[in-house]
């Protein structure tokens, strides 16, 4: 029988060399797939050609700071004043550098952004707009001209959609994008992200153990049978 | 033993009493196949569920549009019969010349879980089972071993020593779940968006099993929407609600993102850590993330190629 | 879906009656003949029967209600179905061990009672098929597998070579045994021209459907567990364990209850194929573990957890160790020469049962569970059969059991009988 023996032993050959074959073809394909995308760059050009009709719209700032008056006037008029409202008849300490020697108003804040001072940013001549480092004016609205001066890695993500949330299209073309500015996620005065608390996860069986599934079948079977 | 031997044919005995015996066989085996009737009578009730239409129903691929135009219409109408909910389902087709790619800034993503609720939403999951394409694994710093990570982390995040590595489907280049199916229910579409045609795919979980990112899931039941809180905005192979017993799967939001916009995922991430966009346009975020970042891919010894890139920065 | 299709009808007209005719009668009597028995047999029938009502009421509420009723989960998504339906391809594998003494080896006495082996292969593939149908989320739309009216997905998925390979070797098994039984009714000698070449192609087929079975896990390479190149080899070994063990056992009750005779020379044969296969299936476990232990990372996480437990969770560590515990002391057992002796009968089928079970285990929950656990993100879940997936599961083995005391009593008059050839 030996003959018989070696048909055998040829017909498990052909069978391996066949799933080979298959093997060797499937990655062939593979290949093909891949190359695809590098075979068509006129299409890739297409969206950059179309003229990009919408916008990215950067939120920003309303304006300077208001400060809302505690209580009503004789007339019963409630309002906000202007920063400058106070800051014209005051010396602008430009030492200082923290919070725990602000007195008055500014008591108590919360600061923790590095060693600058508060004149870094805030303009001494013009307490209702900011300062850039070179003494230059900057509107509130345009904080984040100021924010790149030290942050200009962030803001090169930023420019590039690498930072900062986002909503709307990615195709402009098709639609706007709207974008969040810097202060919108940090606050200035302590930039740090603030921590958050998960809110949602997903209920799989082995988390909510048990009582979860009671209305099949499977649920008294968890012991060992 | 009731039989005796035929001399004539000693392989064949014959039997004697035949007729007393072959109606007491009749009788058992009429008896068995009642039984059996009434046991599987469970199947009717799943048979009601399922149309004639349903069943016939070809493959997305060989639909000509007037078969998809009548199966969508009977699907809307499905929907609003058993959800009642009413809800547009198109069928969006990819864009000419993108690749959909996406990219997370692991630096900047704090694992607070808004773009699991948000895929969650936006998808038609199940309620019950807060249902979602993404999870999120809570890492010990100074790892990339999945091993040391967790999934069922809560409370405040991000703790100091740890970082969050959000996992969806990667839309490989080379899926091994599009490999393995074998009635061709899931495929790779010329935007890189792999999908499932929830209505030819027959629930055998090969794909679930080949998947290295455990980005596919079953309906193990029939998912349950609130009719409030089904989302309208559908689309045949993405968010319309899933039939049981079949697998889906992230499609980047592709009734979204063929039209333009961006995921659901990325509008609701609040640190900004998600990119996306299209990898072919040179302008393209995603593109300067891949000339610019250090990015990295999940399990690239397996030759996946996948279209999901993670960085730091 | 067991219906036993009919075996091509190729001999040459007979020379008093046409086939057309002979061939139901050989049908008819078959089945007159398979349910008649004492009353023994009608009880055990009627258990079966009973059996497979409670896994055919399970499962079409599985149908109904959704696969929840399972315990398997996104994480695990493969289970017992699929765990017996891998050890079912390799218990109609295990069938060829004897065919291949009997055909290759001319093992006269072997020849006789070769059909044993057969029919534990219909028996088995149909079993597999109806394991791999209860594992559908979507049976009713098993068309969709089906060449040309389907979308077959053929030649990258493996799971449309194994649904090839699989009802090839349930058609070629059908073929040999129909052709050799209706000969037999005839009164006619076999001619080998007609079953030798499909003896032989079914000996290169069972190693291919446990071959691609294999596959089907060992190509996976998110699955680390499975994407060994052992794999192949291991499901073979085990398979030429539990389905010589399996006949060993249906063996010595044929001969008990029966009287059939020449039934001990295929047991000795057997009895020594085992004591070689079960060694080379725990030589290639020990090598597997090995690997996996010596060499760490993160490939050994699911080791861990089926040996040990991995973060405190432990639910397959029993199941492990007692297949461990069974398939060592089995090899023990044969290796003992005085098993085969008349006395120790009840040892050598206790060896066969452990043997069996131990290679269930070991393929089932000790190989295709871990495979998903740590999943692929890592996360451990773990997997317990729930009871709608034992009930089908016995409501399956019923049916497969049905099958194959119905085809062993077709073959009765043949096997008391052998011919001569
Ligand atoms: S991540 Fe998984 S599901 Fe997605 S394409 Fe890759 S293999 Fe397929
Ligand atoms: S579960 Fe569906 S999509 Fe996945 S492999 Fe099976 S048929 Fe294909």
């Amino acid at each position: 029988m030996p003959r018989i023996a070696n048909l055998i032993f040829a017909g498990v050959v052909c069978l391996i060399a066949s799933m080979l074959l298959v093997a060797v073809w499937q990655s062939g394909t593979r290949a093909n797939t891949h190359a695809a995308p590098e075979e068509t760059p006129q299409v890739a050009q297409l969206p950059s050609e179309a003229t990009t009709t919408h916008p990215v719209i950067i939120r920003k700032p309303s304006g300077p700071p208001r400060i809302e008056l505690a209580g009503m006037d004789p007339q019963g008029r409630t309002g906000s004043v202007a920063c400058s409202t106070c800051h014209a008849v005051r010396k602008p300490n430009l030492e200082n550098v923290s919070a725990a020697t602000l007195d008055e108003f500014h008591q108590g804040m919360t600061f923790n952004h590095g060693k600058i001072a508060c004149y870094a940013c805030h303009n001494p001549d013009d307490s209702d707009a900011l300062r850039l480092a070179d003494g230059k004016s900057v509107a509130y609205e345009n904080v984040m001209t100021l924010c790149s001066q030290c942050h200009s890695k962030q803001a090169e993500s930023f420019a590039h959609g690498a930072h900062g949330g986002m909503n709307g299209h990615w195709d402009l073309s098709r639609g706007p994008q709207m974008k969040n500015n810097c202060i919108d996620c940090h606050d200035p005065h302590a930039p740090s992200y603030p921590k958050m608390v998960v809110g949602f996860k997903p209920k799989d069986r082995f988390n909510a153990p048990l009582d979860d599934h009671q209305d099949h079948e499977g649920a008294e079977s968890h012991d060992d049978h | 033993m009731t039989t005796t031997k035929n001399p004539s044919r000693p392989s064949l005995p014959i039997v004697e009493n035949f007729t007393r015996r072959a109606a007491v066989k009749g009788a058992f085996a009429t008896l068995g196949a009642g039984a059996f009737v009434a046991a599987i009578s469970p199947l009717r009730q799943a048979a009601k569920n399922t149309t004639a239409a349903e069943f016939m129903q070809q493959h997305y691929t060989e639909l000509s549009p007037e078969q998809k135009a009548d199966v969508i219409a009977r699907l809307e109408a499905e929907t609003k019969e058993k959800y009642g909910a009413d809800v547009t389902i198109a069928d969006d087709r990819p864009i000419p010349g993108t690749k959909f790619v996406y990219a997370i800034n692991l630096s900047v993503c704090n694992g607070n879980g808004k773009c699991v609720e948000a895929c969650h939403k936006e998808n038609n999951h199940d309620r019950d089972t807060n249902q979602s394409y993404i999870r999120v694994i809570e890492m010990p710093k100074g790892t990339m071993d999945m091993e040391k990570g967790s999934t069922t982390y809560t409370g405040t995040v991000p703790k100091d020593d740890k970082f969050y590595l959000p996992v969806q489907c990667q839309q490989c280049d080379e899926p091994p779940c599009v490999d393995v199916c074998p009635v061709k229910a899931t495929w790779k579409e010329e935007d890189g968006i792999v999908v499932v045609d929830y209505n030819w795919c027959i629930g055998c979980r090969y794909c679930e099993a080949a998947c290295p990112y455990h980005a596919r899931r079953f309906n193990w039941k029939k998912p349950e929407v609130p009719a409030e809180e089904v989302n309208p905005d559908q689309s045949y192979l993405s968010n319309r609600i899933r039939p049981v017993g079949v697998v889906e799967k992230c499609t980047y939001c592709l009734h979204r993102t063929r039209r333009g916009k961006l995921p659901a995922c990325l509008e609701a991430c609040p640190t900004g850590a998600r990119v996306f966009g299209n990898i072919l346009d040179k302008d393209s975020n995603i593109r300067w993330i891949l000339e610019n970042k250090r990015v990295y891919i999940l399990k690239e010894e397996l030759g996946t190629k996948p279209a999901f890139f993670y960085y730091f920065d | 879906m067991s219906s036993i299709t009919a075996p091509p009808d190729i001999t040459e007209p007979g020379d008093n009656e046409s086939h057309i005719t002979s061939y139901p009668k050989f049908i008819g009597r078959s089945l007159w003949l398979a349910t008649e028995g004492s009353l023994a047999f009608y009880a055990w029938m009627t258990m079966l029967t009973a059996l497979f009502l409670v896994g055919a009421n399970a499962w079409a509420n599985q149908v109904a209600g959704g696969m929840v009723g399972t315990n398997m989960t996104d994480q695990v998504s493969w289970g017992l179905y699929i765990a017996n339906f891998t050890f079912m391809v390799g218990l109609a594998a295990g069938g060829v061990m004897m065919v291949i003494p009997a055909y290759l080896y001319h093992d006269r006495k072997m020849h006789d009672v070769v059909i044993i082996g057969e029919l534990l292969a219909i028996a088995a593939i149909v079993m597999c098929l109806m394991f791999v149908v209860a594992d559908l989320g979507r049976p009713d739309r098993f068309w969709h597998m089906m060449p040309v009216i389907g979308k077959f997905n053929w030649p990258i998925s493996m799971l449309t070579w194994d649904v090839i390979v699989l009802n090839g070797y349930l058609v070629l098994n059908l073929h040999i045994c129909g052709y050799l039984l209706y000969m037999r009714f005839l009164g006619r000698k076999p001619n080998p021209t007609w079953y030798i070449p499909f003896v032989m192609l079914s000996i290169v087929w069972a190693i291919s459907i446990h071959t691609v079975t294999a596959f089907l896990y060992c190509g996976l390479g998110g699955r680390p567990f499975w994407n060994t190149a052992l794999l192949a080899p291991r499901f073979l070994a085990s398979a030429f364990v539990s389905g010589p063990a399996f006949i060993i056992v249906s063996m010595v009750l044929i001969k008990r209850l029966t009287g059939v005779g020449g039934l001990d020379h295929p047991i000795a044969t057997l009895t020594k194929i085992i004591r070689v296969t079960i060694l080379i299936n725990l030589l290639m476990v020990a090598s597997e573990l090995f690997t996996e232990f010596y060499t760490g990372g993160s490939h050994v996480s699911a080791a861990k957890y089926l040996f040990f437990g991995l973060h405190g969770k432990t639910a397959l560590v029993p199941w492990t160790w007692t297949a461990i515990a069974l398939n060592i002391s089995a090899a023990l057992l044969f290796l003992w020469p005085g098993l085969l002796g008349f006395r120790w009968r009840p040892l050598l089928v206790t060896a066969c049962v452990m043997a069996f079970v131990g290679a269930w285990i070991e393929k089932g929950m000790g190989l295709i569970v871990p495979g998903f656990i740590p999943s692929t993100l890592h996360e451990i879940v773990e997997y317990v059969p729930s009871q709608l997936e034992w009930k089908v599961t016995v409501g399956i083995w019923a049916f497969g059991l049905m099958v194959f005391t119905i085809a062993i009593k077709t073959a009765l008059p043949t096997l008391k009988h052998p011919a001569e050839h």
